[in-house]
């Protein structure tokens, strides 16, 4: 038994006084109504023969009435003493409430709320109306990353607001690391409750490590959500061929959950048009890809959109029927040609639509102009740390290649036929009237050789200590095409794109969607400072949120599939504003799969039921001043009555 | 005490009361007919013409009463009596101790009321037949005496007597009566008009009117209330006499026993009176008093 009330001593004074005080009125009360009648033996003939019972029962009716009243007295006492249970939780606990936030507590298949997170909140809700004054609770979001809505705190009106405004983050969902965070929270904090509010998405065959939690930790996993019906955009991507850049292709892969077949419908949007509907149907479990090849969609943005068409079957998790994609812009390259005039080169170039070609001859070349490529015929002027560049027959004191002589009609032995300069051609029979000797530095490939000596080499210049900008990729041949039949093949004008697409097309003709839950690095363009700028980012949300620049990267968090737009002001007379649109989907395969299921952890016992969670401290005094009311009302009716006139 | 709806207010000796007393006394000549006005007389042995037995010479005696013949025959003296006749003399033995008082609540009638509108109703009576009344209320001792009046303009003596009459203490009949039969001389008819609540028991009292020839009519009285007390609970009885404090847990089994008890106690007095002849009536002061005048008259005994 445990005592909570009044202090020991305090009780037993008080008792001790309502004792003297319950006797002297009981002695008080001993003073019977006297009643005057006319002649008493008759009434004493009447006792006389009672009288051997009347004694004693008045005897012990009188000491009963009396020890009655000093056992209430003793029971009120007592219940001023606060009596509780022995296993009774009377001490405050410390209750950490982690709900899953995660994007599979957005699906609906529930009763009595919205979605998953719904009755989430309302089953927190619940505890938090139900746990004591004393216990100290903190409530934490977790999905991909944890988040705390308070410290632990015993005031739970704090935590209501925070609690209604949680929403669903269109993430994953890493139990780990939210064990992690409530082991290290509830350890050394004596009697501890740990309530995992979670609909278990993505437990099913996970095993976890032991986080050590405290022997006096109560782990508890309500589990949410009945049903795993659900379809998935699990990847949607979009890319620009590499020869023809107008066109484009597209991948989609949908994946069923159901244990059933499904019919579906496919549709693709550009620029939210719809261009593009496809019936499909979907076997239990599978994973569905398909390709749109050579799509010529006019459109930045494109989403992917599957929706059931099966009248029976309803799809509980709307959220990764979306995914979205964007579509590289078909912007020109921008390329100088240095030269004194070589329509070879000038044609090749202008042969392309999407490149726009910029001849300078050598006096005229400004070395602070930026292009996207620069090639050099047969000079070699002083170039920028940054930029790409393509030496033909590289000469002179500026050049960045180092020569030793010529080589006279110089036979391509050696060929990488994997270099992506090699990419549908073949060199091996042009003939070459004569060639720059190079002498190779350490990091130079060699594409094409003959007998050793490279005739066609690349090279990536990184920063050094001397020069921290140093960001350049330069290829050198080593000789001048019009010393040779190469302008007269059909591989020429190949090699020459060749040489574009390698020094700048291979970042730029496909755009990655980011993931949510996760932290994006954003490559900014390279006129953006570095410093002192915060960009805007506008979430598919509609929100705008300042975004941090640091070393020409914005770093931002990401949680809702949809398209962004990252707004970086300009400085003036440093850098024009500059606007990049970003795609997200969740793509997540483990939170598509939105089975509930029961957390196990090895070792630790995991309750299902919270409703030992609840606070229900057995007020006992109630009880004995109800019993003490019955008895004194039991006392009155049968003893204590005195109805005389 | 709950109150009976049957009570009647105290009664006043006025005209009202002297009306119903004249009709009494018509109803009484209606029950007795065929009586002589006014010759109820006592039959006693002394110095009358008609003879009417002997009895042995004791020193003193007249000698003019003594039968010679007898005496020429057997030796012995023997005296001649004769029937002698008298006024009768009528005696009301009022109980005026503390339980006669005991149930005037609010004007209501008691026992001590009731008492007296009883004698003063008998007492007509008396009075209208050529009787002498006399009223003595008694409790331990005689509280007063009206001496024996005659004839019906005395009524108002008796009203203005029993008007005037005080309550006494406790009752014990054995010492009022001991000094009732000594103050009173000339026997006669003793109405004894009591609630008979004497802790000395009352055989002791009437044995002292029947051992000096009076000639008892015993008039029990009690209260309803009396028997249907409303008592519950842990009570202290006390005596309205001796004032002796009884502790008692009332309950319904002890009300029903104290009623037995009662009965027991009235059977008693009935029995007694029985068995030496005496005329008993036993009325509730529920019941107006008229109504016990005239059962009293049905009964006979008291005219004649």
């Amino acid at each position: 038994m445990q005592f909570t009330g009044l202090p020991l001593q305090t009780v037993l004074a008080l008792a001790a006084a309502a004792a003297v005080f319950v006797t002297v009125l009981y002695l008080l009360k001993l003073r019977k109504r006297r009643i005057e009648v006319p002649f008493s033996p008759l009434w004493n003939q009447v006792l006389a023969s009672q009288k051997s019972y009347t004694d004693w029962w008045n005897r012990l009716k009188r000491l009963l009435s009396w020890l009655i009243h000093i056992v209430l007295v003793a029971l009120l006492a007592f219940a001023m003493a606060g009596p509780h249970f022995k296993d009774e939780v009377l001490t405050g606990r410390h209750i950490l409430v982690l709900i899953d936030n995660s994007a599979s507590m957005a699906a609906t298949d529930v009763n009595g709320g919205i979605d998953r997170l719904d009755i989430a909140r309302r089953k927190a809700a619940d505890i938090l109306e139900t746990v004591s004054s004393q216990d100290r609770i903190m409530v934490a979001a977790f999905n991909t990353r944890i988040e705390p809505l308070s410290p632990f705190t015993n005031d739970t009106s704090l935590l209501e607001t925070p609690l209604q405004n949680l929403s669903v983050a269109a993430t994953g969902t890493t139990y780990e690391q939210a064990l992690a965070f409530a082991a290290d929270s509830l350890r050394d904090k004596g009697q501890s409750e740990l309530l995992i509010i979670s609909d278990g998405a993505g437990l099913e065959g996970k095993s976890f490590e032991n986080f050590n939690f405290d022997q006096e930790t109560t782990i508890r996993h309500l589990k949410i959500g009945e049903r795993s019906d659900n379809i998935a955009i699990t990847a949607f991507n979009a890319r620009r061929y590499l020869a023809n850049k107008l066109d484009f292709e597209l991948f989609v892969q949908i994946q069923s959950f159901f244990d059933r077949e499904i019919d579906a419908e496919l549709e693709l949007y550009a620029d939210e048009r719809l261009v593009e509907t496809r019936q499909i149907q979907l076997q239990p479990d599978e994973i569905y890809q398909t390709f749109y090849p050579s799509q010529a969609i006019a459109g930045e943005k494109l989403e992917a959109r599957v929706r059931i068409t099966s009248r029976d079957a309803r799809d509980v998790f709307p959220l990764d029927d979306r995914a979205y994609a964007l579509l590289p812009a078909a912007q020109k390259l921008r390329v100088q040609l240095v030269t004194d005039g070589n329509l070879f080169l000038e044609g090749t170039l202008l042969l392309n639509p999407n490149i726009e070609v910029t001849r300078t001859r050598l006096h005229e070349y400004d070395v602070s102009q930026s292009f996207d490529v620069t090639i050099f015929d047969r000079v070699a002027p002083p170039i920028p740390d940054t930029g790409n560049f393509v030496y033909f027959a590289p000469s002179g004191p500026d050049s960045p290649f180092d020569t030793q002589g010529a080589i006279n009609n110089p036979i391509i032995t050696d060929i990488k036929k994997s270099h992506p300069l090699m990419r549908w051609i073949t060199l091996k029979d042009v003939n070459i009237g004569q060639s720059v000797k190079f002498r190779r530095k350490s990091g130079d490939d060699a594409v094409a050789s003959a007998f050793g000596d490279p005739i066609i080499m690349t090279r990536r210049e990184t920063a050094t200590t001397d020069q921290p900008d140093l960001q350049r990729n330069l290829i050198a041949i080593g000789f001048d095409v019009r010393n040779s039949d190469f302008p007269m093949r059909v591989a020429f004008p190949v090699f020459i794109f060749n040489l574009l697409d390698y020094l700048t097309i291979d970042d730029q003709d496909f755009i990655a969607s980011h993931e949510t839950g996760e932290t994006w690095s954003i490559k900014l363009p390279a006129d953006i400072p570095t410093s002192d700028v915060t960009a805007t980012m506008h979430t598919p949300t509609g929100q705008r949120l300042p975004v941090p620049i640091f070393d020409g990267r914005a770093m931002f968090y990401g949680e809702t599939p949809g398209f962004y737009r990252l707004e970086i002001p300009g400085v003036s007379s440093v850098s024009r504003p500059a606007s990049i649109l970003l795609a997200a989907n969740m793509n997540d395969v483990d939170e598509s799969r939105i089975a509930p299921f029961q957390l196990e952890l090895p070792d630790t016992e995991v309750s299902d039921q919270a409703e030992a969670l609840v606070f229900r401290r057995h007020q006992l005094w109630i009880w004995i001043l109800l019993l003490v009311s019955l008895v004194l009302m039991l006392e009155w009716w049968t003893y204590n009555r005195r109805v005389t006139q | 005490m709950t109150v009976s709806t049957k009570e009647k207010t105290t009664e006043k000796f006025d005209e009202e009361f002297l009306k119903k007393l004249e009709y009494l006394y018509i109803m009484s000549k209606k029950i007795v007919s065929g009586s002589a006005r006014a010759e109820r007389k006592k039959r006693l042995v002394g110095s009358g013409i008609e003879f009417a037995d002997h009895r042995p010479y004791a020193a003193g005696d007249d000698f003019r009463t003594l039968d010679w013949k007898i005496y020429g025959r057997t030796e012995k003296l023997f005296l001649r009596l004769f029937e002698e006749e008298e006024d009768l003399y009528i005696y009301f033995l009022i109980d005026s101790s503390r339980s006669m008082q005991i149930g005037q609540i609010n004007g209501q009638a008691n026992k001590w009321n009731y008492a007296k509108q009883v004698a003063a109703a008998l007492g007509y009576i008396g009075l209208s037949n050529f009787d002498r009344v006399s009223i003595i209320p008694f409790s331990s001792q005689l509280e007063g005496r009206m001496p024996p009046a005659r004839g019906r303009a005395q009524i108002f003596k008796i009203f203005d007597f029993l008007n005037r009459a005080e309550p006494g203490q406790q009752t014990n009949m054995a010492d009022a009566f001991k000094k009732f039969v000594n103050q009173n001389k000339r026997t006669g008819l003793a109405v004894v008009i009591s609630d008979f609540y004497d802790p000395e028991g009352f055989e002791a009292g009437l044995n002292f009117l029947r051992y000096h020839r009076f000639e008892p009519i015993v008039i029990q009285l009690f209260d309803d209330r009396e028997l249907d007390v409303n008592l519950h609970g842990e009570l202290q009885l006390v005596d309205s006499e001796t004032g002796n404090v009884t502790n008692i847990t009332v309950t319904p089994d002890i009300l029903k026993q104290y009623r037995a008890a009662f009965e027991h106690f009235s059977n008693q007095l009935d029995d007694y009176c029985k068995k030496r002849q005496i005329l008993y009536f036993r009325a509730p002061i529920q019941v107006p008093f008229d109504e016990l005048i005239l059962k009293i008259f049905r009964a006979g005994g008291f005219i004649k």
